[in-house]
């Protein structure tokens, strides 16, 4: 009797000592994770929609009442008139008040930088436009 | 007898210690899983994109998105693989083949790659027959 309590007692201890590797092995692990945990910023998807090619011409000549905003390597115009970004939202205010639904023709010349494009597509997502028409200008 | 009498206790208590290697396994399992979803999309770290603190936040990804990174010298890729602009036309013609022209395009652009670069990749797009395409933003800077 004297020997198997002995014993039972023996591997009890030896169950309690097997956990230190596993919680070793565990804190390894959350080290790893707080190591390589990377916060990744909010992404944004910007929406826009692009004329066919055949039809990119007739669109423009079509809708003369169309919001048109130019977007040059210095600036923007917005229907030929030169504006900056808060003169630019104030207008698509009025504009989406209207009608949100009213499409805006974008173009921009091949040296504007995508920043730019961007600035624009962030503006039209703050008012509520949705409709919009991104073409290329040379 | 004795002896193997009390080989035969401490095999019984050999599954006891089944339990932290259980628990491993399922850390691991967990690992592999989450690394997995992170792989798949693989983008192109060094595009530093423009902000849109407005636009509207990305929720649920169809996982059929093509997303096409243009860093700031206009160069195109796709899941970090460089391609050249006939390559990219012949991965979306073949995509759009498959999916149909409900595929969804990102275009991951760079804030200073110029605007030509961005619209080659666009008629290209448009050409394969997809006319609905999106930019990625940055809304919130973590």
């Amino acid at each position: 009797m004297a020997h198997k309590r002995t014993r039972t007692r023996v591997s009890l201890v030896d169950a309690e000592l097997s956990m230190t590797p596993m919680i070793d092995i565990v804190f390894q692990l959350l080290i790893y994770f707080i190591l390589t945990f990377e916060v990744l910023d909010d992404i944004a998807h910007l929406d826009v929609f692009r004329p066919a090619p055949d039809a990119e011409q007739r669109d423009e000549m079509e809708t003369p009442n169309v919001l048109q905003i130019v977007i040059y390597e210095d600036g923007f115009t917005v229907n030929d008139r030169q504006m900056r970004l808060p003169a630019i939202e104030r207008t698509m205010e009025r504009l989406a008040s209207f009608d949100p639904n009213q499409t805006v023709l974008i173009m921009a010349t091949a040296h504007s930088r995508h920043e730019n494009l961007v600035e624009i597509l962030d503006l039209c997502a703050k008012v509520g436009l949705t409709n919009l028409s991104v073409v290329s200008m040379n | 007898m004795a002896k193997t009498r009390k080989q035969k206790r401490t095999s019984t208590t050999a599954p006891v210690n089944m339990t932290p290697m259980i628990d491993i396994v399922f850390q691991m399992i967990i690992f592999f899983v989450l690394t997995v979803e992170m792989e798949r999309d693989a983008i192109d770290e060094r595009v530093r994109m423009a902000m849109a603190p407005h636009g509207p936040l990305v929720e649920e990804r169809d996982p059929r998105t093509v997303t096409i990174d243009i860093n700031e010298r206009g160069e195109l890729s796709i899941a970090r693989v460089p391609l050249s602009p006939g390559q990219l036309r012949a991965i979306m013609r073949n995509t759009v083949a498959i999916y149909g022209q409900s595929l969804p395009v990102v275009i991951r652009g760079d804030q200073d790659t110029l605007h030509q670069h961005v619209n080659s990749v666009m008629d290209i797009c448009t050409q394969a027959g997809l006319y609905r395409i999106s930019f990625a933003a940055i809304k919130q800077l973590n």
